[in-house]
């Protein structure tokens, strides 16, 4: 019954005019970006997160959401196509499906990207409403010494899975963490790391982190490389697959969705590990992996359905535990903080129009992504052909303003430029910048709730191991740690990330 | 004498080690309280040392096992981009939005090299006229249009 109830809550929110409406805007959005090579769903999202809030917390989420999976759809159009991917979960999608374009093919390639992505998407919204509930409420039992631990259990996995060196992503997370100290201490009153400067008395503003590394970095490393040429295949013919090439897929997509579903909710997962591991279990499975990297339509199906399941149950935690297990995850918590919104599991039982809400958004912004793909898709062809160097200014301008009205504070848009430098050189010395976004957003919650168990142990610190929930936390830590630390299983690991 | 060919893993550890550094100087003007009654300084004291440590760690074995050499960057479009930022922050508030937009967007575009200046002309002017629609009347946020006499 329960169920049903969560359901109806749901959908009374996500059905008024508003909220589709804006569902509508931030699925056309995220679509957009995902079709545009040099913009993702990132930046996109880091872009419109300070004017979020002249909306209601539920509308803003809302569109931020349909921006995130909205753009899984939209990317791959631009792989099949033109052989670039439009957004980095697709990348694996150019392998077969721009082979598939090449022999004449994109119309089924790109309808059973969308048919795929479809059913994952809808797999994926009912696996969060089963699994926030319990979710929520076992966290809701959580001491501070089982949050602590859990945080670092969550920033660990994120690490491992990253991209790269192990001992750089540490030191990007605890980069963060210290960033996320920046500001007025909340026991003591004292101004931390302020260097003087009135404007950081309340910490760095998020939003001008995030736009000065997704944004403004990101564009001066693009505007580094050289452009590449992009070759539109326009000639798509019939976008419906026949119905030999949906039963062929079928299997794919069911182990896509199946394995893109486990991997979202995995801290440092999403889309993008999704898409990938997706595409080698294909090919391990597959009776002819020959044909894979010649146009094989599951190469197509199955990645392309694991990137929105992904896409989607990376919300699991986040909606539920307040941990953002990438850094889209990340804003979205920002934007809840802006609202003043403190995530966790909190939110589930104080805000359900929100929080239920904002998941049947994600079912209905799905119906509108099919509709708007398979049908429309000329027309996003058509925006390929937009270069670059018109693009990335709007998205400058977007960065300023942004940055300087969400608390009408110049200083923002100096913390901006400061870290678009300090972005730029990271990425050039291989220190991946999405650890330090989480880190950032963890750290403060970080301190207080390490605080705050070490005060109630009396500064025992073997609460953390007495604690079975949190011990568990801190061996799942340990384990991952463990694992990156061999070589044999570094070995695999590096050579997992280059297939 | 010890080679050291300082390639991104050397440069990563030295940047590490010197926010650490920043971090422990200043931190050490907070009071570290104890584990059971933590001061402000305690928590930022163990991220230092551990930042430290993982900035030595980098560094020792950019030496001991060879290190990758920092691609070369470009440094104009950065520069641009931060310049126009900076423009940005410096007049939009004495000349409003539509006169700082222009300017930004045409130092920025101008990071891509690519366009001429015609383009750049009607890009920022076209930019500007956009962002007016979006933010003023379409959000309604509180910015200054034109510069305030």
């Amino acid at each position: 019954m329960d169920f049903l109830t969560n359901l109806a809550t749901g959908f009374s929110v996500a059905l008024t005019v508003t909220n589709l409406l804006y569902c509508f805007a931030g699925v056309l959005l995220g679509t957009l970006v995902g079709v545009l090579p040099g913009i993702g769903p990132v930046t996109t999202v880091a872009m419109l997160l300070p004017f979020s809030f002249t909306l209601p917390p539920e509308s803003a989420l809302i569109m931020l959401a349909g921006i995130y999976y909205g753009a899984q759809y939209g990317g791959s159009t631009t792989a099949i196509l033109v052989n670039i991917p439009g957004e980095a979960s697709s990348v694996v999608t150019t392998i077969d499906g721009h082979k598939m374009a090449l022999a004449g093919r994109a119309g089924p390639a790109l309808g059973i990207a969308a048919l795929g992505s479809f059913f994952a998407g809808c797999v994926a919204t009912v696996l969060v409403v089963v699994a926030a509930p319990p979710l929520a409420s076992i966290a809701l039992s959580f001491g501070p010494a089982e949050y602590f631990s859990l945080m670092v259990c969550g920033l660990v996995a994120a690490i491992v899975l990253a991209r790269g060196s192990v001992i750089k992503a540490l030191g990007m997370v605890v980069l963060g963490l210290m960033f996320g100290l920046v500001g007025s201490d909340i026991n003591s009153g004292i101004r931390r790391f302020t260097f003087g400067f009135r404007g950081l008395a309340d910490g760095i503003e998020f939003v001008a982190l995030s736009m000065a590394i997704y944004g403004l970095a990101d564009i001066a490393l693009n505007l580094g490389k050289k452009e590449e040429n992009a070759e539109v295949h326009s000639k798509i013919g019939r976008v419906w697959p026949t119905l030999a090439d949906i039963k062929y897929c079928i299997p794919s997509i069911l182990r896509g969705t199946t394995l893109g579903s486990i991997l979202g909710v995995l801290p440092g997962g999403g889309a993008l590990l999704a898409a990938f591991a997706a595409y080698t279990l294909e090919k391990k499975v597959a009776k002819k992996p020959r044909r894979f990297g010649h146009g094989d339509i599951r190469g197509v199906a199955a990645p392309e359905s694991a990137n929105n399941a992904g896409a989607q149950t990376s919300f699991i935690p986040m909606l539920t535990l307040g941990i953002p297990s990438n850094p889209t995850m990340a804003m979205m918590i920002g934007a809840m903080m802006i609202h003043g919104i403190s995530p966790g599991p909190r939110v589930m039982t104080e805000r359900p129009g929100l929080f239920w809400g904002v998941i049947v958004s994600m079912w209905l912004g799905n119906l509108m992504l099919v509709i708007l793909n398979l049908p429309l898709v000329g027309m996003w062809v058509k925006l390929l052909r937009m270069p670059y160097r018109l693009l990335y200014p709007s998205i400058v301008v977007f960065c300023c303003i942004g940055t300087y009205t969400v608390n009408s504070n110049l200083f923002d848009v100096y913390v901006m430029a400061f870290f678009a430098v300090f972005g730029y050189v990271c990425v050039k010395l291989d220190c991946e910048p999405a650890p330090l976004i989480l880190g950032f957003v963890l750290g403060p919650m970080m301190e207080e709730n390490l605080r705050r168990s070490l005060l109630i142990s009396r500064g025992d610190a073997m609460v953390f191991v007495q604690e079975p929930i949190s011990l568990f936390f801190l061996i799942v830590a340990a384990g991952l740690l463990l694992i990156v630390a061999l070589p044999t299983i570094r070995k695999t690991r590096e050579e997992a990330m280059q297939e | 004498m010890l080679k050291i060919k300082a390639g991104k893993d050397f440069w990563s550890g030295v940047m590490f080690l010197c926010f650490a550094a920043v971090g422990l100087y200043i931190a050490r003007g907070y009071s570290m309280g104890t584990s059971g009654e933590m001061g402000p300084g305690y928590f930022p004291v163990v991220l230092g040392v551990v930042l430290g440590a993982l900035g030595l760690l980098l560094i020792a074995r950019a030496i001991t096992a060879g290190d990758e050499p920092v691609a070369s960057a470009t440094i104009r479009p950065l520069l641009l981009l931060v310049v126009g930022v900076v423009a940005f922050g410096e007049t939009i508030e004495p000349l409003g939005l539509v006169l700082s937009l222009i300017l930004t967007v045409a130092i920025a575009a101008l990071a891509g090299r690519e366009s001429g200046p015609l383009e750049i002309a009607i890009l920022s002017v076209a930019l500007a006229a956009l962002s007016v629609g979006i933010f003023h009347f379409a959000l309604r946020l509180p910015l200054p249009i034109w510069p305030a006499l």
